[in-house]
């Protein structure tokens, strides 16, 4: 059961990414606005902004922590071609008894000549690596060989995915079993284009990254991606956003020990789900990957969850505004049990699911 | 309007009223569905709303236009431009005020009759009405009429128009003269009034985009285009303007006219209407012909007009409201992002809102941020009780639950573990008893070994290795033939006894100690936890019908005279060994209606010829324990590894955890909580489980160092590192070879060597801080000098003393509550002897005494220095989250 309340976000436009660091106690927004904000939450659990700067001269699209071993450190990208990457320092004595924290900035990457769309850093124990991916289809990994150095970042390598990139996702696994491995999605609307999203991996050989699949069954834009944590498993799960959300397994296939090539991975679809009607925009695991949550062109957000066969169900359905969610019964009331039909229409029939039951709950605070 | 092709407009000053023009005009007003001012007659337009038709007006014939009085008074008053150019002044609804009579009816006639293209009100000097009409020879095609003007002087030519016309007019209603005259020998196909400048009207004219001032009607500010239709202004930046031409539409910066600033991609299809969105800046929607979608541009830059190497961000959107065809749509005024569409045909409306793009996230302790619009909505996972029945938790949650109730800590009465994980998992259950005795079992026979001096090689591996392992190596396997207890018949059941044998029923759980057929402590536990059933088909498996009975009996008593447990009790005593009895005929046909799967085998071993219990072996709603158990004691060694074989392979399929009983913590349990974590994400229960194995395989394996290190770093995610202290500290006495080395050494200024005595006293981790622990080191000596070369160690920047002197109270914050808590904290007042230093500006002292001056200090206490210490670490500041 979920329950939603309102945090009074004071951008002044559209907020278009929310990111959390790995403790879950700060949360970065950027927004159209060109500004970032940094929020530190208080023991009684209540968000408070600490910082909030002009980061670049366009909307910044995303914003991402990077692990708190190696600092308190943010990175940005925008539509100014360009990412950059923030550290926080420690600030004036009476900064900190207001509760502002002061970031600045130690690098902009200014390789991209178009629009940055994606910033994500690599799992830590690649060191401190950010990735990049752009309006023309390059993904440009970054690399600060000394992590007390946050101003010196190398290009170490520079992939031309062909298609216009708009998000990537890097494999969390740490597992020496698998190679670092990210997937890119591209948001060319052209069917004919083919695969949309593709997944790279780093070859210890020629010390490169090539590319080992490319999903050829996604051929809509796709507006977001997501490896879920990998949490020790012996596959990798991996969500889209595209027309409907999807859900692909991709399980390694054992590799003889000669093989020099990429992985080969036996690709299975697990889930695909059109309940957003037309456009999925976001997609997000949790930290056991046992919860996706989703968000589409219907306003909502939905959340997602496995059975033990692995059938994945709607548990859970959200007004984009936290107002609860009002049925065919026209009851809006702050906890209701909305059974299938609503949604059943439009469940997507794979693997025999069913819609069944889906608790929804969302209560507005009136904040 | 032609009368297939209908328009929608909002009513400038009600939210709730549109209307609807096609062949007539419809006013409707809009309000929630079900309200009490509903009456039959509504029109549903979404779930929420539905509209009500206040009124209909089709005096005016040949609808070509409409525009709405931009004022409020009068309300409810329409222009509606004609096929023959006329424009007609016309209202609907109720009551008219004077103003309003008197204008309602009005006509205004140019010269020529032509096709009225467009109207516009004029926004801030509201008696102003523009037309834009179809090209007549030489005549001006833009006619500016005042509304307020006095009915024309010139009624004979007025009179001669008159005559022209198809309808028959008062002529005491008829305007002839425009205020202004535009646009000669041209055609205007859309105006707008421009909101920088009220005297600025735009006209999209044959050719071109002009710009007409209506204080110098003489001069014109043009650019030639085909980008002409549907000229409309952004409310929310005036200078930006959009215009289409076919497919494709042009957006223009009116302080650089020359060219437009945009072109939007190109659309197959005519695009019928372009319109920004009055409630959010540079949302503009387009709809083409014969399509049931609206395409969207979200325009997320401002243009400047000298900025030419950035073009603006946009971001397309295709939304369909509705699945017919649409004909038109209207923004709502004041509804953020909401609109109303028309069908095409039949005047099917839908009530519609474009909703921001929403992006989330998921932070480690399972709560849902999402971003819609401005604003910020985070979503957590509620406690309350009553639900969870209903929903099972997630494993995220369970695993939090679980770290903070101990789950696997207890090393004593393993078993335990599965209350501290909640006691509702069957699954956990069972493990954890498997692992109980595998430990036990392994336990015990130490101990023999020790007393028969290692007369056995390795039990212990294969104690570990699972009942699989266990029955592999069967040999001097005994039958016996035995008698049911308590009656001398003899039955036909054989049962097989072997050292290995018996090991796995210990294993099982069925036998402690002493001979094999021994299972009455086991029978006794049974009926203390209420497993009345389960207690008799173990007592009938040892072929004591007489105790399976009594069991039963008990059991229908506790449970307050459950039925179904005495008439099975009355059905067994009827039992009966003959082949073809009635009794035999009818338990194996009612025997599959019994809901308790032990009853059930109960009645299927009874029943089936010996040597072929496919009835019990099978049935898997019965605990894997006793299924192996039941297999131990009547399958012969050629059937017994067979079935175990198949089994294990089920379980490890399945990541059955019952099946470590088979597999034991061996490469092959591996596997099976390989697949368990596949299924489950359990990397909690993995961790633990594995531990527990023998360091040599199992540990080495690299999924199993995987699960270790994933479960400490969900520990480390969720704050909980004493928790995850403690499974380390768990872990080293299981698994020394994980323990870490020490990481810090402190060494002399002087000599260079380490001062410390001995180089295994506790490490600690740490970014910006570390401790040298005097109190507790080794030799238990007071050290104030370098043990190497004796010079004095360093003072503490706060009292001055040498390193290694006991720290004395601060007399200076006169604090006395804090004075309190240090001494009755002992352990604290042991740390406050341990010498800190900053890493950044290498000052230090006793951490008592640090502590103290950074609670009022942000600075560093050496003179001259401003190292804010405290704040360099900003993990430092965060407070574990299961600190008790």
């Amino acid at each position: 059961m979920f329950v939603a309340r309102s945090i009074a976000a004071d951008h002044k436009d559209l907020i278009h990414d929310v990111s959390y660091d790995f403790h879950g106690r700060r949360m970065a927004t950027c927004s159209s606005d060109q500004s970032v904000k940094v929020w530190d939450k208080s023991e009684n659990g209540e968000w408070h902004c600490t910082a909030s700067w002009k980061t670049h001269s366009g909307s910044v699209w995303r914003v991402t922590w990077a692990h708190p071993e190696f600092g308190q450190v943010l990175a940005s990208c925008s539509f100014d071609r360009t990412a950059a990457v923030w550290e926080e320092i420690v600030g004036e004595s009476n900064d900190k008894q207001r509760g502002l924290s002061h970031w600045i900035k130690r690098t902009t990457l200014v390789d991209s000549r178009t629009s940055v769309t994606d910033v994500k850093f690599a799992p830590k124990h690649m060191g401190l690596m950010l990735t990049t991916c752009s309006a023309d289809g390059v993904v440009r990994i970054y690399e600060a060989p000394d992590v007390m150095n946050l101003s010196q970042w190398s290009l170490q390598h520079e992939i031309s995915c062909k298609l216009s990139c708009s998000c990537i996702s890097w494999n969390p696994s740490s597992s020496r079993a698998h190679p670092p491995m990210f997937a890119v999605g591209s948001d060319d609307s052209n069917v004919t284009y083919g695969g949309k999203v593709q997944i790279y991996e780093y070859n210890e050989n020629t010390r490169k990254y090539g590319k080992a699949e490319t999903l050829m069954t996604v051929t809509d834009a796709v507006h977001d991606i997501a490896f879920a944590p990998n949490l020790g498993r012996s596959f990798h799960v991996l969500a889209i956003a595209t027309k409907d959300v999807r859900i692909f397994k991709l399980v390694p296939m054992r590799k003889e020990s000669t093989s020099t090539g990429p992985t080969k991975f036996e690709v299975q679809i697990v889930a695909q789900f059109d309940n957003h009607n037309s456009q999925v925009w976001r997609v997000s695991w949790n930290i056991t990957s046992t919860l996706l949550a989703s968000s589409g062109d219907d306003g909502c957000v939905r959340l997602w969850k496995a059975n033990y066969m692995d059938n994945w169900k709607c548990t859970g359905i959200l007004k984009g505004d936290g107002s609860p969610l009002t049925g065919s019964s026209g009851q809006p009331s702050a906890m209701s049990t909305v059974l299938g039909s609503s949604v059943q229409s439009s469940q997507n029939a794979l693997n025999g699911m069913s819609a069944g039951s889906c608790l929804l709950t969302s209560v507005l605070d009136s904040h | 309007m032609s009368g297939s092709k209908p328009d929608i407009l909002w009513s400038p000053h009600h939210p709730d009223r549109y209307v609807i023009c096609d062949s007539e005009l419809g006013l409707y007003r809009i309000g929630p569905v079900g309200s009490a001012e509903a009456k039959a007659g509504t029109l549903p337009l979404s779930e929420e709303t539905a509209a009500t038709l206040l009124a209909i007006n089709s005096d005016t014939p040949y609808m070509k236009c409409v525009a709405w009085y931009p004022k409020h008074e009068p309300e409810c008053l329409l222009a509606v431009g004609q096929a023959n150019g006329r424009v007609v002044l016309t209202s609907l609804g109720q009551s008219h005020n004077s103003a309003c009579k008197e204008l309602v009816g009005k006509e205004f006639v140019p010269k020529h009759a032509r096709q009225c293209n467009t109207l516009a009100w004029n926004p801030v000097d509201s008696n102003l009405l523009a037309a834009g009409l179809d090209k007549h020879r030489a005549d001006f095609s833009v006619l500016i009429w005042d509304i307020s003007s006095k009915l024309s002087p010139e009624t004979s030519v007025a009179a001669e128009k008159i005559r022209l016309s198809s309808v028959d007019l008062d002529s005491s209603t008829v305007v002839t003269k425009p205020l202004y005259e535009l646009g000669q020998n041209d055609a205007c196909l859309s105006l707008c009034w421009l909101l920088r400048d009220p005297k600025l009207l735009l006209a999209g004219m044959h050719r071109n985009l002009a710009i007409f001032d209506l204080r110098n009607t003489s001069q014109k500010t043009f650019v030639n285009t085909k980008a002409i239709q549907g000229v409309t202004v952004d409310p929310h930046f005036h200078d930006r303007v959009a215009s289409f031409f076919e497919g494709q539409v042009a957006i223009w910066d009116l302080r650089k006219f020359e060219k437009p600033v945009l072109t939007l991609t190109e659309q197959p299809k005519p695009l019928t209407k372009v319109a920004w969105c009055p409630t959010r800046t540079g949302l503009l929607a387009t709809l083409t012909r014969d399509s049931n979608i609206i395409r969207l541009y979200d325009m997320q830059h401002t243009p400047t007009p000298i900025g030419d190497e950035t073009e603006p961000t946009i971001i397309e959107r295709s939304v369909q409201p509705c699945e017919s065809q649409i004909g038109s749509f209207a923004w709502h005024p004041s509804s953020q992002n909401r609109m109303v569409v028309v069908s095409a045909t039949n005047r099917v409306m839908t009530d519609f809102t474009v909703f921001e793009r929403i992006s989330l996230a998921w932070s480690s302790t399972t709560s849902l941020m999402w971003a819609c619009g401005r604003h910020l909505y985070e979503c957590v996972e509620d406690s309350a009780e009553g639900v969870e029945s209903m929903i099972e938790k997630d494993i995220a949650t369970k695993m939090r639950e679980r770290a903070q109730s101990r789950y696997g800590h207890d090393t004593v009465q393993v078993w335990r573990n599965h209350l501290l994980a909640g006691g509702k998992d069957a699954q956990l259950k069972s493990l954890w008893h498997d692992l109980f005795y595998i430990l036990s079992v392994s336990h015990m026979k130490q101990c023999a070994e020790d007393m028969e001096l290692k007369l056995q090689g390795n039990v212990q591996s294969v104690v570990y290795s699972g009942i699989k392992n266990i029955v592999k190596t069967t040999s001097g396997t005994t039958e016996s033939r035995r008698c049911w207890i308590g009656s001398d018949r003899q039955t036909d059941v054989l049962r097989y006894h072997s050292e290995e044998r018996c090991l796995a029923l210990r294993l099982c759980g069925w036998i402690s100690r002493g001979t094999d057929t021994d299972v009455e402590n086991f029978l006794r536990s049974l009926e203390q936890e209420h497993e009345w059933e389960r207690a008799a088909a173990v007592a009938l498996f040892n072929l004591d019908i007489r105790r399976a009975i009594q069991i039963l009996n008990k059991g229908a008593m506790a449970e307050k005279g459950d039925l179904n447990l005495n008439v099975v009790a009355m059905a067994l005593s009827g039992y009966t060994d003959e082949k073809s009895s009635l009794w035999r005929e009818m338990c194996s046909s009612l025997r599959l209606q019994l809901k308790n799967p032990y009853l059930c085998i109960m009645f299927a071993f009874l029943t089936s010829e010996p040597g072929a219990y496919d009835g019990v072996l099978y049935e898997s709603s019965v605990a894997v324990r006793d299924r192996v158990a039941f297999a131990c004691m009547f399958l012969n060694d050629a059937q017994l590894p067979r079935y175990i074989d198949r089994l294990t392979l089920e379980m490890k399929e399945a990541g059955n955890l019952e099946g470590i009983l088979l597999t034991g913590l061996t490469k092959d349990g591996v596997d099976l909580m390989e697949s368990y974590v596949d299924r489950t994400g359990d990397v909690q229960t993995a961790s633990f489980c594995m531990l527990k194995g023998s360091p040599g395989e199992v540990l080495k394996d690299p999924r199993v160092q995987c699960w270790i290190e994933n479960y400490r770093n969900l520990l480390d995610a969720w704050r909980f590192w004493h928790k995850r202290a403690e499974f380390d500290i768990h872990r080293g006495k299981l698994d020394p070879s994980s323990k870490p080395l020490a990481q810090v050494f402190v060494s002399c200024n002087f000599c260079g060597k380490s001062i410390s005595y001995s180089c295994s006293t506790i490490p600690h981790q740490g970014r910006g801080f570390s401790q040298y622990g005097v109190s507790g080191s080794p030799t238990k000596s007071k050290v104030t000098s370098c043990p190497g070369c004796r010079k004095p160690l360093p003072r503490c920047a706060l009292c001055l003393m040498n390193m290694g002197t006991p720290v004395s109270n601060c007399q200076g914050t006169g604090k006395s509550d804090e004075k309190v808590d240090l001494t009755r904290e002992n352990k604290l007042a042991q740390f406050n002897n341990w010498f800190t230093w900053c890493h950044n500006c290498r000052h230090g002292g006793h951490a008592g005494h640090m502590l103290s001056w950074f609670r009022d200090h942000t600075e560093c206490p050496v003179s001259a220095c401003t190292c804010k210490c405290m704040q360099l670490d900003t993990t430092g500041n965060l407070v574990p989250s299961d600190s008790s």
